[in-house]
């Protein structure tokens, strides 16, 4: 385990983090032209709410005034009312949030399962044919978009030959992996190939170590050797993309949802930008960035814990 | 220039095999939107009601969608803008990441501290969650997309240009090049940047790539591009409802996605490969 001095100072390093995301998020309501009134409480209010509004956000007072209200507002879980639905956005969040991670979640899983036998057939056949194939796939991968792999996908895999439902999510939890496997596939070939690339990296580097030299010089099977050394320490080093890449899924989360129509808060994202509900908006602007900068730290301690010299 | 050096000059490098595959698919890409009016068979946005969802044939060889526009001269005229979008949304990070990069590496100490620490906050916000949100505040379309693009894509370079200045301005010449008592500005930009810069070089060609992926993106949510502008992304919004009847409308401006991404990181390969330094 990390000494508990790490990981409070790694902690300590999210404040900036943190303070950065507030400022980011509360500075982008107010880029709004006009009063920042009407991107927070709609146009068509009555004169009463306008003077309710205005005292409970503070417009009347000073920037820096009406920042420390709103980290407060967010301090105590209160991220504002949507416009259009006339709802505290915390409940939206909570209701649409579940899908957004079971579908990250399923992606990282097809991700790691697709790169890590990738990597190995591509690292130990270097230069050869298979390596050629698999790396090429990768870079096609990686020059495909996002909605037009799920776009194939959803109308080969569901549409024709009706394996898959078109979209939606289910009630109980066969069902939601079951309406959730082709978009998290979609997520799933594009994490693949940026995973494939770095893990083959690593394993050819790990494979010239003198401690795999030494295992196999000791009679273990190979086997052995490639699971117990050679695919742990590989694995520590592509553990670093972790954190980018639920960033990455989170933001592919917002067109994957729109192209599967899957109930989550990237989809929520679209339907407020459509239906100019800034206040929401700003809240799933806000989640979205506390989750990766979440993934971030968990990614950093868990480095540390498999590997001490991370922690130095 | 000694001798060798100057018949070592004369020699062309050897063009590796990436570089070549992507410059050709560039320049192909070039001359598409360079005269798309030239080589498009139809105009993009002529109506052809006799003509509606057709699939490829000789006469639409990328089939026609349900106002009977041709898809082939679509996705040509697209290329303007999508190339466009790549150029437009990198250039400005690209060149402004690179200066900030050079200060914080040159000056050293408190502005690498500081600078870090700036990296840290900017790179754990999600990069498309933080675009869409300017998008959305801003307003759908191509300018406000540069605007938000531009806004976080310089931290990139200058992360990349920061850390090679660093370990330059350390190296024998750097302080050859103070003792002769050159500008500060001088040393930076005429003797340090230039061994620094194709790294940012390499990382602008992914970017770019990247740039079309994020532009089609938006075009397909509809805070991108605008119809009736012809860009891949819109394309393909357009064929989404046809998808299981007339693929062509959304598969061949894809197609064409794919292959300037793989034109772009290609490019990017292969001029890695060409300014690594040999040993």
């Amino acid at each position: 385990m990390p000494s508990l001095g790490y990981v409070v100072r790694r902690v300590l390093q999210m404040v900036p983090t943190l303070v950065f995301i507030l400022v980011v998020t509360f500075v982008l309501v107010r880029l709004l032209p006009g009063d920042p009134l009407s991107a927070i409480a709609g146009d068509r209010v009555t004169d009463a709410q306008v003077a309710q509004a205005r005292a409970a956000y503070g417009l009347d007072e000073p920037l820096l005034t009406q920042f420390l209200i709103y980290v407060r507002h967010v301090a105590t879980g209160d991220l504002g009312r949507s416009i259009v639905v006339q709802a505290p956005v915390r409940n939206l969040v909570t209701e649409r949030l579940p899908p957004t991670l079971m579908l990250t979640a399923m992606s990282v899983l097809i991700g790691v399962g697709l790169a890590v036998p990738l990597a190995f057939a591509s690292a130990l056949r270097r230069g050869r044919a298979a390596d050629f194939a698999i790396r090429a796939g990768a870079q096609i991968s990686l020059s495909m978009p996002v909605f037009y792999i799920g776009l194939v996908l959803l109308t080969v895999f569901a549409a024709q030959l009706r394996w898959f439902p078109v979209g939606g999510y289910g009630d109980d939890w066969g069902e939601r992996a079951y309406h959730l496997f082709l978009p998290a596939v979609t997520l799933g070939v594009s994490l693949a190939a940026i995973l494939m690339r770095n893990l083959r990296a690593a394993i050819i580097e790990v494979l010239g170590a003198e401690y795999v030299d030494f295992a196999r010089a000791k009679g273990l099977a190979t086997r052995v050797v490639l699971l117990r050394h050679v695919l742990r320490n590989a694995l520590i080093s592509t553990l670093a993309l972790l954190g980018p890449t639920v960033g990455a899924l989170l933001g592919g989360a917002v067109i994957t949802e729109s192209v599967f129509a899957i109930p989550g808060i990237g989809r929520l994202m679209i339907e407020s930008i459509y239906g100019r509900d800034y206040p929401v908006i700003q809240g799933l602007t806000l989640i979205l960035a506390l989750l990766v900068s979440l993934a971030f730290l968990v990614t950093d301690l868990i480095q540390a814990a498999l590997d001490p010299r991370v922690a130095r | 220039m000694s001798g060798t050096q100057a018949v070592r000059a004369l020699r062309l490098p050897r063009i590796p095999l990436t570089l070549a595959a992507g410059i050709a698919i560039l320049l192909v890409a070039l001359v598409l939107a360079a005269v798309p009016q030239l080589v498009a068979p139809y105009s993009p946005t002529a109506f052809d009601y006799k003509a509606i969802l057709k699939g490829p044939s000789l006469a639409h060889p990328f089939g026609t969608d349900n106002f009977g526009r041709d898809i082939l001269s679509r996705t040509i005229w697209a290329y303007r803008v999508d190339l466009q979008i790549a150029l437009f949304g990198t250039i400005f990070a690209a060149v402004f990441g690179t200066l900030v990069g050079a200060v914080v590496g040159y000056v050293g100490g408190w502005a690498e501290i500081v600078f870090g620490r700036v990296v840290d906050m900017i790179v754990t916000f999600p990069f498309l969650v933080l675009v869409i949100a300017i998008v959305a505040v801003l307003g759908p379309g191509l300018l406000n997309l540069y605007i938000a693009v531009s806004a976080v894509g310089w931290i990139y370079y200058a992360r990349i240009v920061a850390a090679g200045v660093a370990v330059q301005r350390r190296l024998d010449y750097a302080a050859a090049a103070r003792v002769l008592g050159y500008s500060t500005p001088r040393i930076v930009l005429r003797h340090l940047l230039p061994n620094v810069v194709s790294a940012a070089l390499v990382f602008w060609m992914t970017d770019m790539a990247l740039c079309i992926l994020l532009g089609s993106s938006l075009g397909y949510l509809g805070l991108g591009a605008q119809p009736p502008a012809a860009e891949w992304g819109v394309l393909i919004a357009d064929g989404k409802n046809y998808m299981s009847t007339a693929w062509w409308i959304s598969i061949f401006p894809g197609l064409a996605i794919v292959t300037t991404g793989l034109g772009f990181s290609l490019l990017g390969d292969g001029l890695a490969d060409l300014l690594r330094p040999r040993r």
